[in-house]
């Protein structure tokens, strides 16, 4: 097997006493176009921010083709960061041009070819008189610019209306197509990551609950409908039920046999971060 | 990386270019004009003798030059004991906080630019340029108050506060200390409000505490004069302590009641106050004084701890810069 494209071992984030990380360890593999899911606050952006080096891990290490990453850029990465920093008084021609300078290895052709791509952007705009659309386009095309073999993305689709969060993808997908580039990329827009997504990695509570593909996944997983009192006969581990008057759905890991009375059926990647997430809200509730 | 960030801050240095030209051009002006004014009043002898009736430069002939032009000097004198809080105000207080208000260092630090060249090059393209205009209104107002040579500012000797902190190496130590002050609150607090108020604030209570502690920032001569009835204080020097001195050369722990004696009693006047001085314990006059000759000394000893804290704060500064996500 090749090195992992990025590696956590131990991995924790702490600030004062709220753990966004908290000791996770998992591989990712290379050339693979990942969702990274969870409730708000499960540490997301955390781990984004601590594969670009952005900020330092409280304990364990993260690592990008087998360099760690601390305190700097790995310069295999490029990210985009959800608030799409750009000096808003520049024009687009000089925000390129500045990051342009501020990379040893860029490609001004690579940075045209995207700003070109959908409607195109108009080099000589200011940033801050740029429409979201347009100012994720140009973080994109920066990004994509440091040529990089990983690609993180914080909320590539928000604030983006539903042909912009098209579009956005495509540049994506198109990055993955033509250079094999892996990429990380946090949404809650399931219905658009089931689209382009191949690998799964789901974060609740600082802490990494499924890491596969996602066909492998869904595979595991199961929707069970039956009587509600007989849910004993269930074997395997229910992540999350939502319960009628007779009648039980239950969303199952490793349901197999199917007891007798149960209709199973296999979940959609949206169906099951969501029965994740329900159950991760139902356990915060309860704690409270 | 310098280009990028010379770019970034244009709008200040293009500002701080203007404020330069027009202060330039006003300094050069009013010199202009109160040097022909010297020349219309023949005013020159007393330029390098000072207030001396016998030259022809009595209280009245230089009064009404003073009139007019010794506050103008004063002003242009504070103008550039201003400039350094004003560098560090909007100079080195947003230099940093700004981008971390907006979030727009991330883009920085999201390239392959290492944090501390980052850093390094946004100091020098902000901190040099203020440095030079400093000096050079500095030297523009030293020209014009040295015109007025004695009958100006300059009588009142190296350690008045205005000519103090306008001349040697005092500006560029306050610029440069009041620039790394306001940078490293505005990359601890994020904030650039909170740094241009905390720059002010402390900028002003130090320079204040400084200034009231300047005579204790060199070792102070002795002067004696062996009649106790003379002071032999040079003008422009700055008093440590003063009193008298017993036979066996000690300080007379207290001499005022002495002096009393010997001061005018009613019809009777003391004629040697000498002799009386000696008769009550006291024998010679001594002060403690930083004459004026010391004044490089002072301005060195004042630059350096000035400088030594503004590195203090650089390296602060790199620390928080690196810590920030």
């Amino acid at each position: 097997m090749s090195t992992p494209a990025l590696c956590a071992a131990g991995l924790s984030k702490h600030f004062g006493r709220v753990r966004a990380l908290d000791d996770c360890t998992f591989d990712l593999p290379e050339g693979r176009v990942i969702a990274l899911v969870g409730p708000n606050g499960a540490g997301k952006s955390t781990l984004l921010s601590l594969a670009s080096g952005l900020i330092r891990p409280t304990a364990g290490s993260i690592s990008v083709h087998g360099t760690p990453v601390r305190g700097r850029m790995h310069p295999d990465v490029a990210y985009l960061a959800q608030n799409r920093p750009l000096y808003p008084d520049f024009t687009v021609r000089e925000v390129i041009q500045a990051v342009g300078a501020m990379n040893e290895r860029w490609s001004q052709p690579r940075v045209e070819e995207v700003l070109d791509m959908l409607a195109g952007v108009d080099r000589d705009a200011k940033v801050r008189a740029l429409s979201a659309g347009a100012r994720t386009q140009v973080a994109i095309a920066l990004a994509l610019g440091r040529l990089p073999k990983v690609l993180l993305l914080d909320e590539p689709l928000s604030d983006l209306d539903p042909l912009a969060r098209d579009e956005t993808l495509r540049i994506v997908m198109t990055e993955v197509a033509d250079r094999g580039t892996t990429v990380l990329m946090s949404s809650h827009l399931l219905s658009d990551l089931s689209e382009v997504c191949d690998h799964l990695l789901l974060v609740v509570e600082g802490q990494v609950r499924l890491n596969g593909d996602v066909e492998d996944v869904l595979a595991e997983h199961r929707v069970l409908v039956g009587p509600r009192d007989d849910e004993s006969a269930v074997s395997g581990v229910v992540v999350s039920a939502s319960r009628a008057e007779r009648q039980a759905t239950l969303l199952v890991r490793g349901a197999d046999p199917v007891p007798a009375g149960w209709v199973a059926d296999r979940p959609d990647l949206e169906s099951l971060v969501v029965g994740y997430l329900r159950a991760a809200r139902e356990r915060a509730a309860a704690r409270r | 990386m310098i280009r990028v960030v010379w770019r970034q801050q244009r709008a200040q240095l293009i500002t701080m270019l203007a404020v330069f030209v027009v202060g330039a051009a006003a300094l050069l002006a009013v010199r202009a004009s109160m040097v022909s004014y010297l020349d219309g009043h023949a005013l020159g002898n007393c330029v390098a003798i000072g207030i001396r009736a016998d030259g022809g430069c009595g209280n009245d002939v230089v009064q009404s030059f003073q009139d007019i032009w010794f506050d103008r000097m004063k002003v242009g004198q504070l103008f550039v004991l201003a400039l350094p809080v004003l560098v560090g105000l909007f100079g080195g207080a947003p230099l940093f906080a700004r981008e971390l208000e907006q979030g727009t260092h991330v883009l920085a630090f999201t390239q392959s630019v290492s944090r501390i060249r980052w850093m390094s090059s946004k100091i020098a393209v902000a901190a040099a340029p203020a440095l030079v205009v400093v000096v050079a209104l500095q030297l523009l107002v030293e020209w014009w108050v040295g015109a007025a040579g004695k009958i100006g500012p300059l009588a009142s000797g190296p350690y008045f506060y205005a000519t103090f902190g306008t001349s040697g190496l005092a500006p560029v130590a306050y610029t440069l200390f009041a620039f790394s002050l306001g940078m490293f609150v505005g990359a601890a607090s994020r904030r650039t409000l909170v740094a241009m108020t905390v720059t002010l604030a402390v900028t002003v209570v130090l320079r204040y505490a400084l200034s009231s502690l300047q005579k204790f920032l060199v070792s102070a001569q002795r002067i004696v004069s062996d009649d106790p009835s003379v002071s032999k204080v040079e003008p422009g020097s700055l008093t440590v302590f003063g009193g008298y001195l017993d036979a066996n050369g000690n300080v007379v722990p207290n001499a005022n009641s002495a002096v009393m004696n010997c001061g005018s009693k009613g019809d009777a006047p003391v004629t040697d106050t000498a002799t009386c001085y000696r008769d009550h314990g006291l024998v010679k006059w001594f002060a403690d004084v930083v004459p004026a000759e010391a004044a490089g000394t002072v301005h060195l000893v004042e630059a350096a701890i000035y400088l030594g804290l503004a590195v203090v704060l650089v390296l602060a500064t790199g620390w928080a810069v690196r810590r920030q996500a």
